[in-house]
């Protein structure tokens, strides 16, 4: 075989992944000699970017070993949740399982708790009791919620106001209050400041709930209440509003007095900055968040509570061996969307599986492309292709941004199209799912 | 041009694209084939690279419902169709002009080699 043809900068990439090969195990062994060029790999979270990365890890070379830690037999996804809301799509629609991983690929699932990490020993310790020993792990522990960081919102408070921002019994919940509120009631939705999982879910969310409600309660009101000045897609989304909802949608930005300071979920009343207190019927809450426990526990968040990465592989660059994907990472500018954990997590198994083959990973490459829908029929998007430039994440220049603003009829009606497209391809892409009818 | 075209006429596309790849033919006589003799960092560049497409078009690009099918496509027509995307020049795109911008020459060569490559 031919020596790889390398430039300059992968040929620096390679001096760190041989540093890292040559690093000793717990065995004593360089790694690659130990594993012959394969390895054990644990993947700890089940969602867009663990089941892809447990996946890709097998296709890209299917001597690897992979375990896949997820606590839970089944996912629920965030995005196509707010189609849930809506009444568009079923609860079972946004279900994924790990049939297809474990049958297909191969991969050892083991439905658990990571609780712990010591990244010295290279061990994962289960809730079962049991100690995962890896050569490389693989963290795509999502979002927690900073319940610190809202005064009044707690886990109880969760109860009774849900935040629907972890899919499954939460986004039930607000199903169900949603369908005993009376017409003429009002729902308010509390967004969360930046950084925080889906951007611009708080807009379709609320776009879909007014969609339900002009069908079944049309003289109800919905209130957003905003941490922020500016949203994702936002003049397409307040054209969206206007065109299909009239003034239903009431959206109050920060400098308006939109911040959420507190809330009482018992009288489903908030507070803002300036002490304007309102009362909702339905009371939604999109809490403050930060990486999920199990990063924290294993040391590779700072002091924003997110996880910092090397762009090239999206290893912590605080503790060797354990690379990170999805939302409760620093990626910025991909947001945190499924679509960008799933692409991360195939630049992680690249990377990995390169690695321990004696290789400088490929260049890094993602792209985004998440859809919206203001209406049924009415679709827009955003869309992004990034690269390390100069050593940092970025946009390619000239690629990406919104759909037009003055797009025709024709053109939201195929993004609506798409968007359902999308997440079946990509929910097949990450889980095997199929989708009949 | 864009006046002529209809919504939806997705079929018209292609055709414009095959007409522009036999336009783009002697161009691409140039191009070198990138085949049995990829090193393993080329191999996994490309199937990474084309993995990121998996999203909207399918598994291998083989998903040919509301958006084409990729795979078995002939190496011309996704090149052609991968540049015109890239210029604007594809009538009535919702977001692969975006998309395409993000590619340099090789990287379009090497999805439209990886696709092409694959069986419908």
């Amino acid at each position: 075989m031919e020596q790889p043809r390398i430039n300059r900068r992968q040929a620096l990439g390679l001096l760190g992944a041989a540093g890292a090969v040559t690093a000793m195990t717990g065995l004593g062994v360089p790694m690659a000699a130990r594993a012959g060029g394969a390895g054990h790999v644990v993947v700890v979270g089940g969602g867009f970017g663990g089941a892809t990365a447990a996946k890709f890890l097998k296709r890209f070379n299917p001597a690897v070993e992979v375990t896949l830690v997820e606590a839970s037999e089944h996912f629920y996804t965030c995005p196509f949740s707010n189609w849930y809301l809506g009444g568009i799509k079923e609860m079972a629609y946004i279900r994924h399982g790990y049939d297809e991983l474990r049958e297909h690929y191969g991969v050892h699932v083991v439905h658990a708790t990571a609780e712990d990490v010591d990244g010295d020993r290279h061990e994962v310790r289960l809730s079962t009791g049991e100690r995962l020993r890896y050569d490389k792990l693989v963290l795509s522990p999502g979002i927690d919620f900073d319940w610190d960081g809202l005064a009044g919102y707690d886990e109880a408070a969760a109860e009774k106001a849900p935040h629907a921002w972890k899919a499954g019994e939460q986004s039930r919940l607000l199903r169900r209050q949603l369908e005993a509120m009376e017409d003429g009631g009002l729902f308010i939705l509390r967004a969360p400041e930046n950084p925080f999982r889906c951007p611009p879910g708080p807009y379709e969310r609320v776009s879909l709930i007014a969609h339900y409600f002009k069908q079944h309660k049309p003289r109800s009101k919905i209130l957003l209440l905003d941490a922020k000045d500016n949203f994702s897609k936002q003049p397409l989304f307040l054209d969206g509003w206007a065109e299909f909802y009239g003034d239903m949608i009431e959206w109050v930005g920060a400098s308006q007095d939109g911040r959420v300071v507190a809330v009482d979920a018992d009288r489903r009343e908030v507070e803002t900055e300036f002490g304007t207190r309102h009362r909702a019927d339905v009371l939604n809450v999109v809490p403050p968040q930060k990486a999920g426990f199990i990063a924290r526990r294993a040391g590779v968040t700072d002091a924003s509570g997110w996880v910092p990465v090397k762009p090239q592989t999206f290893e912590s660059t605080q503790i060797e061996d354990i690379y990170v994907v999805g939302d409760a990472t620093i990626a910025a500018p991909m947001p945190k969307s499924g679509f960008c954990a799933n692409a991360q997590a195939k630049v992680v198994a690249s990377a990995i599986v390169s690695e321990f083959a004696g290789h400088a990973p490929p260049p890094a490459v993602w792209n985004n492309t998440c859809y919206s829908l203001i209406a049924p029929g009415y679709g827009i998007s955003v869309a992004g292709v990034y690269k390390v430039i100069d050593g940092h994440i970025a946009e390619v220049p000239g690629s990406g941004g919104v759909s037009p603003r003055e797009a025709d009829e024709a053109f939201r009606a195929r993004e609506a199209e798409y968007a359902v497209n999308w997440y079946e391809a990509i929910s097949e892409d990450t889980w095997g799912t199929r989708f009949r009818g | 041009m864009r006046g002529v075209q209809r919504p939806g006429e997705r079929t018209a596309h292609w055709a414009l694209m095959t007409t522009l790849a036999a336009l783009l033919g002697m161009a691409l006589a140039g191009v070198p084939a990138w085949g049995a003799d990829d090193d393993a960092v080329q191999l996994r560049h490309k199937e990474l690279l084309a993995s990121t497409c998996f999203a909207c078009h399918g598994v291998e690009g083989r998903r040919g419902e509301e958006v084409p099918a990729l795979a078995g496509e002939s190496f011309r027509v996704l090149r052609a169709q991968l540049l015109a995307f890239r210029e604007d020049e594809v009538p009535d795109t919702t977001v692969m002009n975006r998309i395409a911008k993000g590619y340099s020459d090789e990287e379009i060569e090497a999805l439209a080699r990886y696709f092409s490559n694959l069986e419908r």
